[in-house]
């Protein structure tokens, strides 16, 4: 009973507010950032995965299997410690990744892995009719792409879509392993000056929850209504 | 070697003037020419030399059971399934295919292909409008994206259009909020708005409930009055002998009759012609 009033104290996880929320700040820097590349990933090695290009297609394939088969922590590490030794070697200069670049770089692949698939099934659910129609007459193929099959692409798969970024920024949360200053980061350098980590890590995860609910939440209201509409 | 004969047999009976100067204008009118097309899929012939003429203003239809090639026909003429072998020519343009100097065939690029795709106007079975676009804007699409013609110009010359297919009221609608019946005569309008010199259907009613085929069907009779050069594949028998002035009945990807609606019907050569006929007629 103790423990729990303990955990549940806000006032230690409140005098620290400014540090501790702007920590917040670099999650949604990271996961803005991931994003970024998760969708040109995502979506040019998805062109390549659908090529008609036989080394194209295997190129593609290869991304999306390799990225979204190695868990986030693991590339996480291995971005940030092995893969700046291996240039290191390669450049004959040594490298180091700024945390941030790290992070952004690990999950940005990692979830672009999945994204690759979530394009490829959108683009596949665009009846082929609807490109021959615009084939007939005579459309250029980047028209085709852009006007015809992406935008219904993307309607097709766009609850996933949105889910998946809710995801990513639930995996920001590992940066802190490699010493990005976010939320969790934060929450250890100030347990380790005031050892009291019961509440400090409670509240966080309070925050945490509340933001990915009301996220999650609002990518299913969004869903419901678009769905009610006709289109995804 | 067959099919060869086949093929060039039917090319000399096709009707052409005996009169020299007839002939030459004869041939100014082609608009669209087949020459001993073939398509094979894999090992699977479907086409086995069709040849042709359609001349400016002629509406063919084209009847055949299923799966004799009617389909493909017209995919191999606007090039969506290009022919293994034979020739294409629109307004005397080889269509889909370049002669070089040494006097060999390649493949055209898709640009010039896309350049002659422009002028053949096709229509669906399966209607193929762009569901995230209004009625309207699956009109101007094409005309202001493939033909370079100004937002507002093309907005009018949809708004025409949609009077012309009766659905000037839908312009604002989207595509799944229209009958199977409205939705194919907006396809019309879109193929139309190209302003093609050939308009092709694929079995444009055979997705439509029978109450709403007559309104398509309208539409295409009204523009083959008009003089619009229609090839049209169709089960419809009443459309075929009541609509076009030239009937042609397609058996195992050769054609196996080719004239007037009352020859075709009334007096078929062919046995097979006569079977289907029967079967159609019930």
């Amino acid at each position: 009973m103790e423990s729990f009033k303990e955990a549940v104290d806000i006032s230690l996880f409140w005098e620290y507010r400014s540090l501790l929320l702007g920590g917040l700040a670099f999650n949604f820097y990271t996961w803005i950032s991931a994003l970024v590349l998760v969708h040109v990933m995502g979506f040019s090695m998805c062109m390549m995965r659908l090529s008609r290009v036989g080394a194209c297609r295997a190129v593609g394939t290869a991304y999306a299997e390799l990225f979204r088969n190695t868990p986030e922590y693991i590339l996480l590490t291995w971005v940030h410690f092995v893969l700046p030794l291996l240039l290191s070697v390669l450049l004959q200069t040594r490298l180091n990744f700024p945390p941030f670049l790290s992070a952004v770089l690990a999950l940005g692949l990692a979830y672009s892995g999945y994204m690759v698939e979530t394009y490829r099934s959108g683009i596949q659910a665009v009846p082929k009719g609807h490109i021959e129609a615009g084939r007939a007459l005579g459309m250029s193929s980047i028209d085709i792409t852009f006007r015809i099959v992406l935008p219904q692409a993307i309607r097709n798969v766009l609850p996933e879509m949105l889910n998946q970024m809710v995801s990513l920024f639930k995996a920001t949360t590992l940066v802190s392993l490699i010493a990005v200053p976010d939320l969790l980061y934060n929450v250890v350098i100030v347990t380790q000056e005031e050892m009291r980590p019961l509440p400090l890590y409670t509240w966080a995860a309070i925050v945490y929850c509340v933001i990915i609910f009301t996220a999650s939440t609002l990518v299913r209201w969004l869903t419901e209504r678009w769905r009610s509409r006709g289109w995804a | 070697m067959e099919t060869l004969a086949a093929g060039t047999a039917r090319r000399d009976a096709s009707p052409v003037p005996s009169d020299k100067g007839l002939a030459k204008a004869a041939e100014d009118a082609v608009v669209l020419r087949v020459s001993d097309v073939h398509k094979a899929f894999g090992d699977l012939k479907v086409l086995n030399g069709i040849s042709f003429d359609l001349r400016r203003g002629d509406v063919m239809s084209v009847i055949g059971a299923s799966g004799s090639g009617k389909s493909t026909l017209l995919r191999c003429i606007n090039q969506l399934d290009p022919p293994t072998a034979g020739e294409i020519y629109l307004n005397g343009v080889p269509f889909g295919f370049r002669v070089d100097a040494s006097g060999k065939r390649t493949p055209d690029s898709l640009s010039n292909i896309n350049r002659l795709r422009q002028d053949v106007g096709m229509v669906f079975q399966q209607f193929n409008l762009w569901p995230h676009m209004s009625v309207l804007r699956n009109i101007t699409e094409a005309p202001v994206r493939v033909r370079k013609m100004a937002k507002a110009e093309a907005r009018e010359l949809a708004e025409q259009l949609l009077a012309k297919v009766n659905l000037l009221d839908k312009r604002d609608e989207y595509p799944a909020r229209l009958s199977g019946g409205q939705q194919q005569r907006v396809a019309i309008a879109r193929a139309l708005a190209m302003n093609p010199k050939v308009m092709m259907f694929d079995e444009a009613t055979s997705s439509l409930d029978p109450e709403l085929t007559g309104e398509v069907l309208d539409v295409m009779r009204g523009l083959g009055e008009e003089g619009m050069t229609m090839l049209v594949v169709t089960h419809e028998m009443g459309f075929a002998r009541e609509a076009s002035n030239r009937v042609m009945f397609i058996h195992e990807g050769r054609v196996e009759e080719d004239g007037p609606p009352e020859q075709v019907f009334d007096n078929p050569k062919s046995e097979r012609c006569r079977a289907f006929l029967s079967k159609s007629y019930r």
